[in-house]
């Protein structure tokens, strides 16, 4: 093969194994149309996008009609590439047939690619009947669900339900802290002029993991408070230019900071 | 390697049975934007000879624009751009951002606050078109020391006519 063909053709499968799935257990199924189904889905996941993962869905579909994952699997290249008419459509047909499975990711989903912060709480709301304790975590891994419920209530302005739900959270025995759930509750205490509550979030959260927005929003109160903030100020642009910042391959996390307000502050 | 072409052999089996059905057609990859002289730039070129439908997502470092996401959310600002309804949705514009950095191939989608398929407004949608159009600061993707065509998406959040929100 020629050198020209080798590359691209490396190319392709780095666009596509960057998008693998996680695969589903097919033993689980009695029926043999559904468990095909499912392995059908399985396989056709891991070329997430392709046509012919594309049609090996809808076969899937078409043998075991109430195969959930299908419909799941389907709709995701859409919402990464932007159709997000195609993706609530088949979302919706998997949360219609799964929901304990399928309600939290719409939520995120919801949530991460479309700011849709009242469609989220709806969801998780809805979620909360089958998990009343535990809604889980963020497809990517950064969040526990609760906070992503706190986040979209700050985003619509109601701060006090944010807090009230993160301090609950964070009281909860054996809670797996994320990487960014106490900056979220430290700007949103800053946002309501708590400052004292805003400095104890952030304080904790650079024990946690010291990133460029969290050193920002530190400098920004020791200024409010006539201190000098211009160490944390250099210190939050040589975080930044490390790379040390919030980041998400598809999207931009709530409450991120760019580096032309961190030179502006 | 092994694995697509097991897939490869599976799918006409599985189609054989049902020759008749009607079978949906798909873009060789999900989102592909094909060049349409009714509507595309024909300067606008593509650097690779195929679609290797790279995705903006597709390198460790997501979204790139010189002067990140805020330099977009300013410009648009400056404009002051509204509706003159006040409608609520999202205008998606996608597109091809080539390995110069150049942009081409837009295509649009409005849907209501539903997620529902809706002409919000034609007027804003065409001021959002070109003002997306007017964007000059896309980075190209390399990977392995290569630059790459990929596609790119804006989503513009509409609140009470106007933009709240640019997405991704």
């Amino acid at each position: 093969m020629e050198r020209f063909q080798k590359y691209y053709l490396s190319l392709i499968f780095l666009a596509i194994y960057s998008q693998i799935s996680a695969q589903a257990n097919c033993n689980i199924f009695t029926e043999e149309n559904c468990r095909k189904a499912c392995e059908i889905s399985n396989q056709a996941g891991e070329y997430q996008g392709l046509s012919l993962s594309q049609l090996a869905f809808d076969k899937a579909i078409e043998i075991c009609p109430t195969y959930d994952n299908a419909y799941f699997e389907k709709s995701v290249p859409y919402l990464k590439n932007g159709d997000f008419i195609t993706w609530k459509a088949l979302i919706d047909k998997a949360v219609e047939l799964n929901p304990k499975e399928h309600l939290g990711y719409r939520a995120w989903c919801g949530y991460q690619f479309l700011r849709d912060y009242k469609g989220a709480i709806q969801d998780f709301d809805e979620l909360e009947k089958y998990y009343p304790d535990n809604l889980g975590y963020s497809k990517n891994g950064d969040y526990n669900l609760y906070v992503v419920k706190a986040i979209c209530y700050s985003a619509i302005n109601q701060k006090d339900k944010a807090i009230q739900i993160l301090e609950n959270l964070f009281k909860t025995k054996d809670n797996h802290f994320g990487l960014y759930d106490y900056y979220q509750l430290g700007v949103t205490y800053f946002e309501t002029g708590k400052y004292d509550k805003a400095l104890e979030n952030f304080e904790k959260q650079s024990k946690v993991y010291d990133f460029a927005e969290n050193i920002y929003f530190r400098s920004k109160v020791s200024k409010i408070r006539n201190k000098d903030y211009l160490d944390l100020k250099s210190l939050a642009l040589k975080s930044y230019d490390e790379g040390k910042t919030m980041k998400d391959a598809y999207t931009h996390n709530f409450n991120k900071v760019y580096r032309v307000q961190i030179t502006e502050l | 390697m092994m694995k697509i072409l097991y897939i490869s052999f599976l799918l006409p089996i599985l189609f054989s049975c049902q020759s008749e059905k009607n079978v949906t057609v798909y873009p060789n990859q999900v989102g592909d934007i094909v060049f349409d002289k009714n509507i595309d730039n024909p300067d606008f070129k593509r650097c690779l000879d195929k679609d290797y439908g790279i995705q903006y997502y597709n390198n460790s470092e997501g979204f790139q624009y010189k002067g990140e996401k805020i330099a977009i959310i300013r410009e648009l600002e400056k404009l002051n751009l509204s509706s003159s309804k006040k409608i609520n949705g999202y205008i998606t514009i996608r597109f091809i951002v080539n390995c110069e950095g150049k942009t081409g191939l837009f295509r649009v989608q409005q849907m209501n606050d539903n997620y529902l398929e809706e002409n919000l407004d034609k007027d804003f949608s065409v001021k959002l078109l070109n003002f997306t159009k007017s964007l000059n600061g896309w980075i190209p993707i390399e990977i392995r020391g290569k630059k790459l065509d990929y596609y790119q998406y804006l989503t513009y959040k509409i609140t009470n006519g106007k933009v709240s929100e640019i997405l991704p």
